[in-house]
């Protein structure tokens, strides 16, 4: 399939990575393999690999998540009998991050601002182990159904599902110990699985979802607990996205930057200069995932804390 | 909606060892809604203000009907399937995949089955829904959001 990368994406790319913009079009040539997520909630990592393996499954585990494994297989593995019965979830291999460095524990609470479909969600309902509490909040309401389909097929019982603007649910006067902002972004580190992101990018459509993102983070900051972790995260690799969104909620939201380690991860460090912009130095703690680290989609993740 | 009390619970774990012979314990907190649908829930919910306008909650665990008769969502039945004793219906390879898909079925085995009755529906190891037993075939309860098209030989 031939694909038309847009001047102006191109243009912004080849500055941002130099002599990595190569090894992006590369990465572009063939599809990365799916991956999906062992349900804890309802069996085990082993039963469920031994059950697979029997029907011929080839699994390849991710190397950052225990429960994560990248599938080679021809067929649909969303018509299977252990995915009807939500044994595991299909969920891309690099959105499982967020989750692990928002590293949540059973019994405390937890928000995630955008919850919807429910892919983290889920997961964080399985790293809790079902205790504890979530509040999962969207404000679209047709992806509102997804999630609560996929909390139902994932046996999630911890989970209290909202509707609202997440830029106005500081107003429930809510307190938390975790939060996940996960927010609506440009999508373009999506770029290797969704090439329709090339259509639907734009410079101004960046900078129209960066003051969104802000508006969020500044939302979910104030339903922090003092001391409580806030995980933000974008699959955009544009930095008005990403580091600019962090160096507002350094210098205006009053949160630090902490360190991230995630074991197996090939990643960058946050940017600290952006055209001429000078950031927070702090950022340089953030993570940046392309496609090509790990050939899976990017992602933008920052660990706050209040 | 409604937290049921202990005592309300106990009643409807009577309601579940009655129609499947199951000994369960419910650790969590059990929610009564609208059309009797009752709905499990983390105790931690104890920690959180409800003041709060919700659209759901929890898990969804299954319908109280008339007569003293429970229909179980699939996660209900993954819940006290392994714990039930009666009202259970076997299925071979090629009912199992017709009930994915949201047909009636004929059963390969019934295990202490009341006619016209709730029952839970087993394939392998798995418990993968609810349907109703009538004289020679199972009717299907499965939701339709939840059907799927498979080959199970080849999965």
């Amino acid at each position: 399939m031939e694909i038309t990368i847009p001047k102006n994406f191109e243009r912004k790319f080849k500055e941002l990575l130099r002599d990595d913009w190569e090894k992006l079009i590369k990465c572009l040539e063939k599809r990365p393999l799916k991956s999906i997520r062992i349900n804890t909630l309802k069996i085990s990592k082993e039963k469920l690999i031994k059950r697979l393996k029997k029907k011929g499954w080839k699994l390849k585990k991710i190397p950052w998540i225990d429960i994560g494994f990248f599938v080679e297989r021809p067929e649909d593995i969303a018509r299977t009998l252990e995915f009807f019965l939500g044994y595991y979830y299909i969920q891309e291999a690099s959105s499982m991050i967020p989750p692990l460095v928002l590293n949540p524990k059973p019994g405390e609470l937890v928000l995630d601002l955008c919850a919807a479909p429910g892919s983290k969600t889920t997961q964080i309902a399985a790293m809790m182990e079902n205790k504890g509490i979530i509040v999962a909040n969207d404000d679209d309401i047709k992806r509102i159904r997804a999630l609560c389909s996929n909390l139902q097929k994932c046996g999630v019982k911890n989970c209290i599902v909202t509707v609202m603007d997440g830029r106005k649910f500081w107003r429930k006067g809510l307190k938390f110990d975790r939060i996940l902002v996960d927010v609506p972004c440009s999508g373009s580190g999506t770029i290797i699985t969704t090439y329709s992101i090339f259509k639907t990018w734009s410079q101004s459509l960046v900078l129209r979802l960066s003051k969104l993102q802000k508006q969020l983070l500044q939302s979910a900051s104030k339903c922090l607990k003092k001391d409580g972790i806030l995980v933000y995260s974008t699959c955009s690799m544009d930095p008005e996205e990403n580091e600019f969104v962090i160096d507002y909620a350094v210098k205006k939201l009053g949160l630090e930057i902490e360190e991230i380690k995630i074991k197996g991860l090939n990643h960058i460090n946050g940017l600290t200069e952006w055209r001429g912009k000078k950031l927070d130095r702090s950022i340089e703690k953030c993570i940046r995932i392309h496609p090509y680290h790990n050939f899976t989609e990017g992602f933008f993740i920052a660990r706050l804390r209040r | 909606m409604i937290v049921l009390s202990e005592k309300r619970k106990r009643e409807i774990e009577e309601l579940i060892k009655k129609n499947y012979g199951a000994d369960i314990k419910f650790e969590d907190i059990l929610i009564k809604t609208s059309k009797n649908k009752l709905w499990l829930v983390s105790r931690d919910l104890k920690r959180i203000k409800l003041n709060f306008r919700f659209n759901s909650i929890g898990l969804y665990f299954g319908k109280l009907k008339r007569n003293n008769k429970i229909k179980l969502s699939i996660e209900g039945c993954q819940i006290i399937g392994p714990k039930a004793t009666r009202n259970i219906v076997v299925l071979d390879e090629e009912e199992a995949k017709k009930f994915l898909e949201g047909l009636n079925v004929k059963p390969k085995e019934k295990i202490d089955c009341e006619v016209n009755n709730f029952v839970l529906v087993k394939f392998g190891e798995d418990f993968i829904g609810c349907g109703i037993l009538r004289e020679d075939y199972v009717e299907n309860l499965l939701p339709k959001t939840r059907r799927i098209y498979l080959d199970i030989r080849k999965v």
